[in-house]
């Protein structure tokens, strides 16, 4: 939906007012074409016919600023309009703080609009002030937690300006995340992000310390809301890209691949916290991950029982997946 | 007599032929003009639809042309979305694909529009969609889709297509998924860009066939619908950006057809034809698009055959020379 401009309903059209008289406003290609009849509202073909008039001449001006703002707030998609904004503030050498703010407000309102975030970068890469930044995203997330350009967003601005300081605070941020939404995809894959696949930094630099401490985190997570499969790749991910076999958690995932949980365990195992009560077991991720560790460790015979268990009963869906599993692990018993 | 009442388990093209035929017509659409910006792509993904169904006639040839010229940005020797738009990758690349479905592809000034489209390549390898700078693995998908339609990609013989490349590889993540820029999230339309644009080079051996198509089949909820990425809700036009990247790495037997199928089917609008993003929503036709594609590839009787590579009828590919090696499912009999 548009947002209301900062206009009131007495705002005269652009064609009405005595300080634009000096442009000429083009009006859009009227050939009349049933294929896309255009089709606009009287402001929006008021406030662009002048755009196309202002584009024309070249001009680069403080009233440009108001225009492309109105045309922003009526279609925040136009991207020629964000173009045209940004080399407007260039020209001007206007106040890039005061832009942002008004970008604050904007992205906000139009958080799944591509130009929003991008016209963001480029002032960010003029203002070289990354800092207030984490912040903003942060409250921009509370509105729309999984969006992919906010993240994407926040990534860029970690990886541009590679700050220590910009860093420090990421692991917090995705905690609280997480505390917020367990499976919220995006912050599993911004850890993935900050802390595998973006260099050693300070404090990090001891892997087997950081490997224990992801595995713990995850485990953790899986433990509260073990049905959650963001934390499931989480957990191959850290394997995976650490070159460590599967087996190292197979006493941990065993816990989840059962049908119930052990009520008479009463020792708080650190390394291998159990389902929650009430949750729905066995959890059909489990059984997979267990699959691939019997697999892995040449057990062929006891992975497609389980991978049996999921086409027939916990995971039908992907009937035709398992049976590929249990075709492709037989021909290798054979061979 | 009235026609028979359309059944939620079956396409009713006649209903979303005249759908995407009265788009054109509904002045009073206020949300219309808001959308000028996805014309050119609108009217792309209305053509390929009505192709699928077998009704490319319902959309006038010469007016469709004229709309598709009008919006030939003469500064920049590309087609933007809507007239006097700036030239834009996304609507060059839908403008050239409408124009190879009505087969007038000589109105165009070949020369100028791969000038603009290489003219995007980044130092990096991906490509920008436009003068403004915007970098995603969209963009680079149709750059090399868009090249390898007019005939010109060898233009990026040699480091250009390496670079291309390795810059698909940087976006593949852990779970064999890729994102829209390096680092970014798996997404299901990164994934399948990223995978089609290798299909086109000829680089599929970037891909891990095992994890990425576990990852695809993964998106499968128990209602039959996929979604985009891990715990979030299901969506038509996923049925496209998945299927067709299962299609090109043989996978399309992983998924549940039958289920797949019946949810697509359940978000039709049997009143005013089209389809939406889930059941119950309302139809826009970008949804219809990618629901009927979805259906072809998983062989519902009566559609013609898509090529998912570039969503397109999979004739138009072949008869070009372009058909890479991808499956989809057995068109059944009706």
């Amino acid at each position: 939906m548009p947002v209301p401009s900062t206009s009131t309903e007495d705002t005269p059209f652009y064609a009405e007012r005595p300080e634009w008289s000096d442009v000429t406003p083009v009006a859009q290609y009227e050939d009349s074409n049933p294929i896309a009849p255009i089709f606009y509202s009287q402001e929006y073909k008021d406030a662009t016919d002048y755009f196309r008039g202002i584009v024309k001449s070249g001009e680069k001006s403080q009233r440009v600023l108001q225009l492309t703002e109105d045309i922003i707030r009526l279609n925040p998609a136009h991207y020629s309009a964000w173009q045209y904004r940004y080399e407007t503030l260039i020209a001007l050498n206007a106040p890039l703080d005061v832009e942002l703010k008004l970008m604050d407000e904007l992205a906000v309102l139009y958080l799944k609009t591509y130009q929003v975030w991008h016209h963001r970068r480029l002032l960010l890469m003029l203002t070289r002030k990354p800092a207030p930044e984490l912040k903003f995203i942060a409250k921009s997330l509370e509105v729309d937690v999984k969006n992919y350009h906010t993240w994407s967003y926040r990534q860029w601005l970690l990886a541009f300006f590679n700050d220590e300081e910009l860093w420090a605070g990421e692991l917090d941020f995705v905690e609280s995340m997480l505390v917020q939404d367990v499976r919220n995809n995006s912050a599993w894959h911004h850890r993935f992000f900050v802390v595998f696949q973006s260099g050693l930094r300070e404090g990090e630099t001891d892997r087997g310390r950081v490997i224990r401490r992801e595995l713990t985190f995850v485990k953790q997570n899986i433990s509260f809301a073990a049905n959650n499969l963001s934390a499931w790749n989480y957990l191959r991910g850290i394997l995976d890209a650490n070159k460590i076999l599967y087996s190292r958690v197979e006493d941990f995932v065993s816990l989840y691949a059962e049908a119930s949980i052990d009520a008479t365990r009463d020792i708080v195992d650190l390394e291998n916290p159990p389902p929650p009560r009430g949750a729905e077991l066995p959890c059909p991720a489990a059984i997979e991950f267990l699959a691939d560790i019997h697999e892995k460790e040449g057990r062929v015979l006891q992975a497609t029982e389980l991978w049996r268990s999921l086409a027939d009963e916990h995971d039908t869906i992907r009937k035709k997946y398992w049976e590929y599993r249990i075709r492709e692990g037989l021909k290798s018993v054979r061979q | 007599m009235t026609s028979p009442t359309p059944s939620p388990t079956q396409l009713a093209i006649p209903l979303h032929v005249s759908y995407i035929k009265s788009l054109g017509e509904n002045k009073d659409d206020l949300t219309y003009h808001l959308t000028a910006h996805l014309r050119m792509n609108a009217i792309y993904w209305g053509l390929t639809a009505l192709l699928i169904m077998g009704h490319g006639e319902a959309l006038d040839r010469e007016e469709t042309i004229e709309f598709v010229m009008s919006c030939w940005d003469d500064e920049a020797g590309a087609f933007g979305a809507h007239p006097d738009h700036d030239a834009h990758l996304l609507s060059t690349l839908s403008a050239i694909q409408i124009l190879i479905m009505h087969d007038a592809l000589d109105r165009m000034d070949m020369p100028r529009v791969v000038k603009f489209i290489l003219s995007l390549h980044q130092i990096s390898g991906v490509f920008a969609g436009d003068a403004f700078g915007e970098i995603d693995t969209r963009f680079l998908y149709c750059a090399v889709n868009a090249l390898s339609l007019l005939g010109q990609l060898h233009l990026l013989d040699g480091e250009p297509k390496e670079r291309t490349v390795n810059y698909i590889i940087r976006c593949r993540n852990f779970d064999g998924g890729f994102g829209s820029v390096v680092g970014a999230e798996s997404h299901a339309a990164q994934v399948f860009v990223c995978v089609a644009a290798l299909a086109i080079l000829d680089r599929l051996d970037v891909v891990d066939v095992e994890t990425l198509g576990w990852w695809l089949c993964e998106r499968q909820l128990p209602n039959g619908g996929l979604n985009g990425r891990p715990e979030k809700l299901e969506d038509v036009c996923y049925s496209f950006w998945v299927l067709s990247a299962m299609a090109i790495l043989d996978k399309i037997p992983w998924i549940d057809a039958d289920k797949l199928s019946a949810f697509i089917l359940s978000a039709q609008d049997l009143e005013a034809g089209g389809i939406a993003d889930r059941p119950g929503d309302q139809p826009d036709v970008f949804h219809t698009n990618f629901g009927v594609a979805g259906l072809s590839l998983l062989g519902y009787p009566g559609l013609v055959d898509l090529d998912p590579v570039y969503c397109m009828p999979a004739e138009m590919i072949k008869a070009r020379g372009l058909r890479k090696p991808w499956k989809a499912l057995e068109r059944r009999n009706a």
